[in-house]
């Protein structure tokens, strides 16, 4: 076989991790706990559920009675030469058809819609659940397996709604209604029928592991697929400059190629299941038709040759089904593997329990006090460590140090994306554990690294936090931060369409769009890391220019490489590796003459060029 | 007794021969479509989609496009698995059906058939309805989906904002969209199907009344007449069922078949020239010759850029938010065509030169660098998979990567997340200069890398590109002075139009967005003394 499905494969483009690994469900068929679990998500339409069950039951009765009707006319009037009987009889069969095919649309249409709605309503607590989960969890996670949840796992589920429960009960009603009829006509015949059940019962052990196997196989090569294509587009612009096309294809038609295969087995696994059981029906029927021979003919017991002319139909009717049976056991074991990874994100708890949200924000003056807070990403990752700080409200600070220095890590923190390891942060004396992270963002405006907009106009997405904001007051946000014009100066305006559907933008048009978007929410607490790195120095200095005003009464954490940008914050904090290495204002830490200092000669140097600095390149290999 | 034990054994012997071609008929089935069909398509369409310009993805979302891909290609699978092979099987069946048929009764098999041009009708009837409905279905799909990609990427801003709960209004809408519309597909199908079982099953009713008089006359005998007619009438109808799902995956499939054909015949704008020419190392000449760009026709980026920079040059590229910069990189590399007047490298125009080989020769560093979830190493030598390992360390060094690579759980071997989330941008970005390196391209471009980056790497990675330019011709695109002062020469950029365009001392010495620029950032003492005004053009 081509490529396995046990080990995680490098595939060059992308590598599929443990972690993706544990994303395939385990072989676990037919869990009843998970078949409760998603009978639970019919409650919402319970009275359809209940009209659904109804139309099964009938139609599952409906399946005999038409061929026993047929086989009556027949046998009765017609033989009998009966015409009024005859047309009496058409005209019952008439009316019982339009019964039956009412009940057909009914059945058919309130099962559809009975799929579509819990499909409906499980992509809505997938969703609100991905709204709980905190932003550490989405650093984690990979976007296309998400994705993967809403579309193929989702529809996975729908089959087996619409399909598998209520089909099969369908099914398993003609079995019985059938039976009962066997029954009637002849108990010795019948027994003879059941023997053929451990038969069935010992290929469906055999078959069902190897069919979960390669079908928990087909899922995860194509969550493969998906990721690798999701990645992909995202990706195209560097696979097309550095000229990766024909390598990245070839990368992708094996992982297709891959999948494929395991397609292949499942059917090869189905159609070695499937026409066995069906040649166990006919081992049954050419036995049945020996032994109900010999007794017709040789005259043992009771049978009469129209009796099994009947059992035969009847026998048809009681293995058709068998064949449906095990094509939904298939669709079955698909729908579960689905609803498992469905019902385990679902269940997987936020880092964090977020206390209830009380509608209101918390932040009155905004003060920020850190107390010993240390955080870690994980067992060897310590970030920040022990900082002890009290940020007065209306204070401007700015946080310098180099990269990875824990600078963003800190806004994080403030912001309750995460929370710390150790220790507490307050704001205005309430620990942020006790508050919840959505009532506590109300009061903030935040811009961070990702200058991400979303499909929509440039007015959207500066009022994204305030929605009921009108025309004039972002226009008026605008000016105050003095880049109305160049909105104005965008091919539509506060009209031209951005996000990932949008003409191309500039990133720092972006930028300034972000901007815009936390002013407009008038904070309390304003966090920028790197809000303007990406907008030129003449537009740089105007904003700089409007934001001493507009930070006047709130409290500000900024993070900015160009240091000529927090030479006025009131106080500024020098990171280094996790610690505060240096706090005050920019005079003290010129004169204190430590990191902080050399930081700023080197930028100062760097702007004035003054000295050319040896230039140290590694020898080439 | 013998004849039963006969019949028993032709009973079981056709089973078994009937399990055996199943059983073939599937694994052939099987490797056609699956292995065959959708592999090819799969295949194809991620090629396409690979090739296809930066165009087509500026104003197309992700989220629809994954899809076309996988969804859409299962889709059009279902048109040979559902279709073609079901309605060849229908066909065959029926054929021998009626043949049979016939050779009972004329008058009954004719009447058996006239409910077929009924059935004809309601299904055309059907189709058109559908179809429409199926598109619908696949657009509002596709706008959900949008709205689940574009909240994960978004999520730190929504949270940011505390709109979780219009996030979910607006998701609940997209939502129950979905889902209404899907209803009125149901009420289609569910209608059409049963009622043309319907016609069908009273259709044998009258046949069973006709065949009932046909026998009370003794025009047709009961058991090898009526009953077998009825018998095979019986199963024809069941056959309906196949036909009305047939009818359904016709419109289903094609639905996807035009998502997926509408990528296969999108002609990348941006084509490789019928006869290029070949160069497999250019020296780095760039001309442009009245150049000038717009994204949608009558909003022009750029106008009239006209320079030339000889190879080994360094330009600086220095213009307001909007003006122009990043698009003006993007044309050297064809990620867009110009649309009017020339781009020459070394004196070829580009759109005659091989589009491998420019592109090849090309290093670009994008303003936000998209890295893929792989090892780092496997990251730095995206362009040059071949890389050694002491080639993509030295690469690293030279972009300032190394020590930070180092200080990683695995060194060049830890598993970056998709799109470099896990990084800072500083370290995003230096990651993207060594991919960029480790090609040694004749031409470097450098859009804005040092924006996210502390002032101590700023200097090194402004080395990096000094130290490294020596044989290639670089392009930096930044707002800062003291980085475009040490480039050969500098273009300054208005609003699409090139304003200004000369060494740091000549530019400096003329009134202007540059000196104003300048001004800003080093202050007025830094313009004194006077550089030598004379060299002013």
């Amino acid at each position: 076989m081509n490529g396995s499905a046990a080990q995680p494969k490098p595939v060059g483009l992308t590598i599929v991790s443990r972690k993706d690994k544990e994303e395939a469900a385990t072989t676990r068929p037919l869990s009843l706990r998970l078949y409760a679990r998603l009978f639970r998500y019919t409650r919402g339409c319970a009275a359809k559920r209940n009209a659904l069950l109804v139309t099964v039951l009938l139609r599952a009765g409906q399946g005999a009675v038409i061929p026993w009707m047929m086989a009556s006319t027949i046998n009765g009037p017609i033989r009998q030469g009966d015409w009024p009987g005859l047309l009496r009889w058409l005209v019952a069969l008439a009316l019982f058809t339009l019964f039956t095919q009412i009940t057909l649309h009914f059945r058919q249409r309130l099962a559809f819609e009975l799929g579509e709605s819990v499909v409906h309503d499980i992509r809505r607590d997938l969703f609100r659940h991905m709204l709980e989960m905190p932003m550490s969890y989405y650093n984690r996670t990979r976007p296309g397996l998400l994705i993967n949840r809403f579309t193929s796992d989702v529809e996975a589920v729908r089959a087996g709604v619409q399909n598998v429960v209520f089909a099969s009960l369908v099914n398993l009603g003609s079995m019985l209604v059938a039976a009962g009829f066997m029954i009637a006509y002849d108990r010795q015949l019948f027994l003879l029928l059941l023997a053929t059940a451990p038969i069935l019962w010992g290929l469906n052990r055999i078959f069902r592991t190897r069919l979960s196997q390669v079908h928990r196989a087909v899922q995860e090569s194509f969550s493969r697929v998906t990721a690798t294509v999701s990645e992909s587009v995202r990706g195209v612009r560097v696979t097309q400059s550095f000229n990766r096309w024909a390598r990245n294809a070839q990368m992708f038609h094996d992982l297709v190629f891959d999948h494929s295969w395991f397609n292949v087995r499942v059917t090869q696994t189905e159609s070695l299941y499937l026409p066995l059981m069906d040649l166990n029906s006919q081992f049954f029927l050419a036995a049945l038709l020996i032994l109900g021979g010999y007794r017709v003919l040789y005259g043992v017991g009771t049978t009469t040759l129209s009796d099994l002319v009947q059992f035969f139909f009847l026998a048809g009717t009681f293995f058709n089904p068998i064949q449906a049976l095990a094509n939904h056991y298939n669709q079955a074991l698909t729908a579960m593997a689905s609803a498992e990874r469905l019902f385990r994100f679902l269940e997987t708890p936020p880092d964090w329990p977020e206390p209830p949200a009380e509608g209101r924000s918390p932040v009155t003056e905004g003060r920020i006090e850190l107390d010993h807070v240390s955080f870690a990403y994980g067992p060897h990752r310590t970030v920040l460590h022990d900082l002890c700080l009290s940020l007065e409200p209306g204070m401007s600070v700015a946080l310098v140090g180099p990269t990875g220095s824990g600078k963003t890590t800190l806004i994080h923190l403030i912001a309750k994306f995460y929370i710390p390891t150790a220790g507490v942060i307050r704001i205005d004396g309430r620990d942020l554990r006790t508050v919840n992270g959505s009532d506590l963002r109300r009061s903030f405006g935040i811009v961070l690294q990702q200058n991400v907009l979303f499909s929509g106009t440039v007015l959207d997405n500066i009022r994204f936090g305030r929605p009921e904001a009108t025309e004039s007051e972002v226009r008026e946000a605008a000016r105050r931060l003095d880049c109305l014009d160049i909105f104005e100066a965008l091919p539509q305006g506060f009209r031209t369409r951005v996000g990932e559907q949008g003409a191309s933008i500039s990133l720092g048009e972006r930028q300034l769009i972000c901007f815009a978007r936390a002013m407009l929410v008038n904070p309390r607490i304003l966090l920028l890391d790197e809000a303007t790195s990406a907008v030129d120095a003449l537009t740089e200095v105007r904003l700089q220019a409007a934001l001493e005003r507009l930070l006047v009464g709130r409290t500000s954490v900024v993070i900015a490489h160009r240091l000529s940008t927090v030479r006025n914050a009131h106080r500024i904090l020098v990171l280094d590796r996790g610690r505060v290495v240096e706090d005050g204002t920019h005079r003290d830490l010129i004169r204190r003459d430590g990191l902080y200092a050399r930081l700023y000669r080197e930028f100062m140097l760097a702007q004035t060029d003054a000295a050319v600095r040896k230039t140290r390149s590694p020898p080439r290999p | 007794m013998a004849v039963l034990t006969l019949l028993a054994g032709v009973i079981v012997l056709l089973a078994l021969a009937r399990a055996l071609v199943t059983y073939l008929n599937n694994l052939n089935h099987v490797r056609l479509t699956q292995q065959g069909l959708v592999v090819d398509l799969r295949s194809a369409v991620y090629d396409k989609l690979q090739r296809l310009s930066f165009r087509f993805f500026d104003d197309k979302a992700s989220g629809t496009l994954i899809t076309r891909v996988t969804s859409d290609v299962q889709n059009v699978r279902l048109f040979v698995d559902g279709v073609v092979v079901q309605t060849f099987i229908f066909a065959a069946s029926a054929v021998t059906y009626f043949w049979y048929m016939f050779r009972i009764h004329r008058g009954l098999t004719l009447l058996s058939l006239t409910v077929w041009p009924f059935i004809a009708l309601g299904s055309s009837l059907f189709s058109r309805k559908v179809k429409k409905a199926y598109q619908k279905n696949r657009d509002l799909t596709d706008e959900m989906i949008l709205g689940v990609s574009e909240q994960i990427q978004g999520m730190y801003v929504t949270k940011g904002f505390a709109r979780e709960a219009d996030a979910e209004a607006r998701f609940a809408a997209r939502n129950a969209a979905v889902r209404n519309q899907k209803f009125l597909i149901f009420r289609f199908v569910t209608v059409y199907g049963p009622s043309m079982e319907l016609l069908t099953r009273l259709t044998v009713l009258g046949v069973l009344g006709y065949g009932g008089w046909l026998t009370f006359h003794g025009r047709l005998p009961l058991g090898e007449g009526l009953i077998v007619f009825m018998g095979l009438l019986q199963r024809l109808t069941d056959q309906v069922n196949v036909l009305t799902t047939i009818t359904d995956s016709v419109q289903q499939s094609l639905t996807s078949a035009r998502r997926v054909f509408e990528i296969l015949d999108m002609e990348p704008e941006v084509r490789n020239p019928p006869h290029p020419v070949r160069r497999h190392r250019l020296e780095g000449r760039v001309r442009f010759e009245h150049v000038s760009f717009h994204y949608t026709p009558g909003v022009p980026v750029l106008e009239d850029i006209h320079f030339e920079v000889q190879p080994g040059e360094c330009i600086g590229i220095l213009g307001g938010t909007g003006a122009g910069k990043s698009t003006l990189l993007s044309l050297i590399p064809r990620f867009y065509d110009v649309t009017g007047g020339c781009l020459f490298l070394d004196d070829v125009d580009v759109r005659r030169l091989d589009l491998n080989d420019l592109r090849r020769q090309i290093g670009f560093v994008f303003q936000e660098s998209f890295l893929f979830s792989n090892t780092v190493a496997a990251n730095i030598a995206f362009g040059r998979p071949e890389a050694t390992r002491e080639d993509i360390e030295w690469a690293a060094r030279l972009a300032c990567a190394h020590d930070f690579i180092m200080a990683m759980p695995e060194g060049y071997d830890t598993v970056l997340h998709e799109g470099g989330v896990n990084l800072s941008g500083g370290q995003r970005q230096r990651l993207a200069l060594a991919r960029a390196i480790l090609l040694e391209p004749p031409i470097l471009l450098l859009d804005d890398p040092t924006a996210a980056v502390d002032p101590e790497t700023e200097g090194e990675i402004l080395e990096t590109i000094e130290s490294a330019r020596a044989g290639r011709t670089t392009f930096l695109v930044t707002h800062r002075i003291h980085a475009l002062r040490r480039m050969d020469r500098i273009l300054v950029l208005h609003r699409g139009r090139q304003v200004q365009w000369g060494t740091h001392e000549e530019l400096i010495a003329v009134k202007g967005p540059y000196r104003r620029a300048a001004r800003i950032q080093l202050g007025d003492a830094l313009l004194f003394p006077p550089l030598a005004g004379g060299t002013a053009a």
